[in-house]
């Protein structure tokens, strides 16, 4: 085999030419040793340093005979096959397969590596001694997270404002919405306008308004005419301002007692009088007696209670005769159907939200003992319960009746009452008619005038009988239970852990109607104080009174222009 | 005293920030909000603002290390007031939110910001503690002083080593090949000079030789250098040889220390530095996480 070895001479800076050279044999071999057919004066190559056969089809195995290998392409090998036009690097010499030329089966060319090309290559070969020579930065990765926040975090959220639509694919979407800013959750009740921030927040950069608020809450009250109170903190307060939504679960009403003391410690001066509620700053510590509304009535029967100071001496007018005492014997009472055990829930009953007792009913309470009949004769029959026009109706037509019917079996009445009419006998005359009809009327009255003045109503009610005594009774009216503090809210509900003793002390001892059985403050203060009470449940304004209360003004309908913000 | 960076100016920013977080603390406790606390409150305005403005001038110090002429304070003051600061931080964002995180860009906010601080203990630790290990290591020469004689050695070594047997030359032209200080994070992080990654490739390198030739495993076994010259001299050579051997085996060990030394200098020296590649990244991209919550919560009022 013939090998063309083709060495490159350098002389000065442009001037290249080449010596060549001819090896027979089929190995070529590389090194320091004088019989290598390319031999390199040079300590970093071994004696026999690596052979390259050619294999055919422009091919060469280069293969090192050392354990240091040799570097061909740049990587150090052991053993490669390469194509013609591979480098082989020893030392300062570098050697390129050719392919085969002329009549030559192999070439390479030899040439010299110059030292500034050699301090280039190991430098470039070098491996990076410092963390900034490596491919780690700090300056794209910087850039790269700055960006991809700003657009992800802020600016793609933020178009959603603008492009309508958009914030409904991205929430679809494993991009972020609008919902990457919520802060926390939404209040329950808003959660089903909660995937649509602008519902609330309408206007950019602006806080929500409260027109936001009203076009739901349209029906909700105003605290208070801001034009007539003229308080800052009135007329310049948001719906926002105490209802902060995105706080979770927890309920957007604030309880804070601050929020109604801070106004109301001094409420006379800051409206210059134009409220008349007394100052108040704290249920504990600062609170006036209780307003009770006790019953009264107009001259014409109108409900109109009266609302007074409460104090333990004070006594109601409920219309009602009614003894607790005598109803709540321990050992009971004779009841028709046998003995009978009252207690309070007998005849006070809540209604059904639990807040309020429902009226007493005659019905269902008393009437089991307390019945209204009139005849000994017809113990069965009954007049109705308050309706003093029935009782007179009822009581003429039954008494019309048994004299026109006759057998009616009282010594005192006249024959033809008492006397039993037979089937076939002849009808009354006109003189028997008069007769029995005059009865019954003197009867009806005599029975009305019993059950009104001595024997029934009169037992529980308060009877005027100076209307006349043909049937102008008057029964006074009646108002049992109620509301008897309307500024408060108050649940009997929420109060079950207590015996109605507790509160309604003396109820069972109590003989005449007249007795205020409605506790006062210093019964409530048992058990609750203000806000900064230990010891006691702690009880905000919140707790008994409503903030939005003013029974013209609702706050989408602003009455003033004040109001208009 | 020694004046590191924590006890700079009798460690006067750490009673800024002890200062600072009393402060904070006091006012959370007897801060009292109608809602639960959080960053729309008063206080949580006013922790949100004293916040962002301390993130702001903490990452100033990065423009600050830099800047040599400035006569704004040392740099090391700087750094201790940006440790100490950059620590209280944690205290000033968690009061801030009153503890409110959830899946947005606010807790992204924390959570970056948490990473950049706890990121920079990191930095504090190592800069407390390698520059002494890297002194001590370098025994007073420098990193380019040592590589200048691992490559003086390498050429004295190579002219003995011929002097003594082919064999010997090369092994010790494959010891200089494998000598390869420093190269990727993690080489550089473990200190690591390279030579197992070359043993293994020649290894590699052999088997793959074996399996192509066929031929039967031979004698040369790919171990280390110095192990292989004492097989070299217990399979016999003359006191001549054995002389030089002995003087080359002396010559590579000084070398294997210095390459030693050279891997664990680079070492300490990643690991001083390799922190700030979470911390300086992370701390850009939180600028950008707290311009997206500032805006965010103004956008939404």
């Amino acid at each position: 085999m013939r090998w063309l070895i083709r060495r490159v001479l350098k002389k000065g800076k442009s001037s290249i030419s080449y010596e060549d050279d001819t090896h027979y044999g089929e190995i070529l071999t590389i090194g320091r040793a004088s019989d290598q057919a390319i031999f390199l004066p040079d300590l970093r190559a071994a004696l026999n340093h690596a052979s390259v056969t050619a294999v055919g089809n422009g091919k060469y195995r280069v293969e090192s005979l050392i354990i240091a290998g040799i570097r061909v392409n740049g990587e150090i090998t052991y053993s490669i096959t390469v194509a013609s036009g591979a480098v082989i690097e020893l030392g300062s010499t570098r050697l390129t397969l050719l392919d085969a030329r002329g009549d030559y089966d192999a070439a390479v060319e030899v040439s010299t590596i110059d030292k500034s090309e050699q301090a280039a290559i190991s430098s470039s070969r070098k491996k990076p001694t410092s963390l900034s020579e490596t491919w780690i930065s700090k300056r794209w990765p910087s850039w790269i997270g700055f960006i991809v926040v700003l657009l992800l975090g802020l600016l793609l959220p933020a178009a959603t404002h603008v492009v309508p639509g958009l914030n409904k694919v991205l929430r679809y979407s494993p991009l972020p919405s609008t919902a990457f800013w919520n802060p926390g959750e939404v209040d329950a009740a808003h959660k089903i306008i909660a995937n649509d921030c602008t519902r609330c927040h309408q206007n950019a950069f602006l806080m929500v308004r409260d027109t936001a608020c009203t076009s739901c809450h349209a029906s909700t009250k105003a605290h208070a005419d801001p034009a007539r109170f003229n308080i800052p903190a009135l007329g310049d307060a948001r719906c926002g301002t105490c209802h902060q939504d995105h706080n979770g679960n927890r309920g957007m009403v604030s309880q804070a007692q601050e929020l109604c003391a801070d106004c109301h410690a001094d409420l006379k001066a800051r409206t210059r009088n134009a409220s008349q509620i007394a100052d108040i700053s704290d249920f504990g510590s600062n609170h006036p007696e209780f307003h009770v509304n006790l019953p009264g009535w107009s001259g014409n029967d109108e409900f109109t209670p009266k609302s007074m100071p409460w104090s333990a001496a004070l006594k109601e007018n409920s219309g009602l005769k009614f003894n607790h005492e005598k109803h709540l014997k321990a050992d009971g009472l004779n009841a028709p159907n046998g003995r009978k055990v009252l207690v309070c829930a007998n005849c006070h009953q809540p209604d059904v939200a639990g807040a309020a007792m429902l009226p007493i009913s005659f019905e269902k309470m008393c009437h089991e003992c307390h019945q209204l009949g009139f005849d000994t004769l017809a113990p069965e029959r009954e007049v109705p319960h308050a309706d003093v026009p029935a009782v007179t109706y009822t009581l003429d037509e039954f008494y019309a009746r048994r004299g026109l019917e006759g057998g009616y079996a009282d010594a005192r009445a006249p024959t033809i009452v008492q006397e039993r009419r037979r089937p076939g006998s002849p009808p009354l005359s006109r003189q028997e008619q008069v007769e029995a009809l005059a009865w019954a009327r003197d009867r009806a009255r005599e029975a009305a005038r019993t059950l009104f003045t001595s024997k029934a109503c009169v037992t529980c009610h308060s009877i005027n009988t100076t209307a006349g005594a043909d049937g102008g009774w008057h029964v006074a009216p009646v108002r049992v239970s109620g509301i008897w503090y309307v500024e408060a809210s108050f649940s009997h509900a929420k109060h079950q852990t207590k015996a109605c003793n507790d509160c309604h002390a003396g109820a069972a001892s109590s003989k005449a109607s007249n007795d205020l059985l409605i506790p006062g403050i210093d019964n409530c203060r048992e058990c609750h104080a203000g806000a900064h009470s230990s010891g006691k449940i702690a009880s905000t304004c919140i707790a008994c009174h409503d903030y939005h209360r003013s029974p013209l003004l609702t706050l989408d309908k602003p009455a003033t222009t004040a109001a208009n913000r | 005293m020694h004046d590191s960076i924590l006890t700079h100016a009798r460690s006067r920013y750490l009673w800024i920030s002890l200062a600072l977080s009393a402060i904070s603390i006091a006012l959370y406790l007897w801060h009292d909000p109608a809602v639960a606390p959080n960053g729309g409150t008063w206080l949580g305005y006013t922790l949100g603002t004293i916040a962002a403005l301390l993130i702001v001038w903490l990452m100033l110090f990065g423009i600050r290390k830099r800047s040599y002429s400035t006569t704004l304070g040392s740099t090391r003051g700087w750094l201790s007031a940006h440790i100490y600061l950059g620590t209280t931080l944690i205290l000033l964002a968690l009061l801030h939110c009153g503890f409110q995180f959830g899946w947005n860009l606010h807790t992204l906010t924390l959570v970056l910001m948490l990473i950049v601080i706890f990121s920079g203990f990191f930095g504090v630790y190592a800069y407390l503690r390698y520059p002494t290990l890297m002194t001590r290591n370098r025994e007073s020469a420098t990193r380019d002083a040592m590589l200048e004689e691992i490559s003086e050695i390498d050429q004295n070594a190579l002219a003995l080593a011929d002097g003594i047997a082919p064999e010997i030359h090369a092994v010790v032209l494959r010891s200089i090949e494998n000598t390869r200080l420093g190269g990727g994070v993690w080489t550089q992080l473990r200190a690591r000079d390279g030579s197992d990654i070359a043993i293994a490739r020649i290894r590699a390198a052999i088997e793959k030789r074996e399996t192509q030739a066929g031929a039967a495993p031979p004698a040369l076994q790919a171990g280390q250098t110095i192990i292989a010259m004492v097989d070299f001299l217990a399979g016999g050579a003359d006191d001549k040889q054995s002389e030089a051997l002995r003087k080359l085996i002396d010559m590579l060990s000084r070398k294997r220390a210095l390459a030693t030394r050279v891997a664990r200098d680079i070492q300490y020296q990643a690991v001083m530095e390799i922190w700030l590649y979470i911390h300086v990244p992370l701390s850009v991209t939180l600028l950008a996480a707290l311009i997206g919550h500032i805006i965010s919560v103004f956008f939404y009022w």
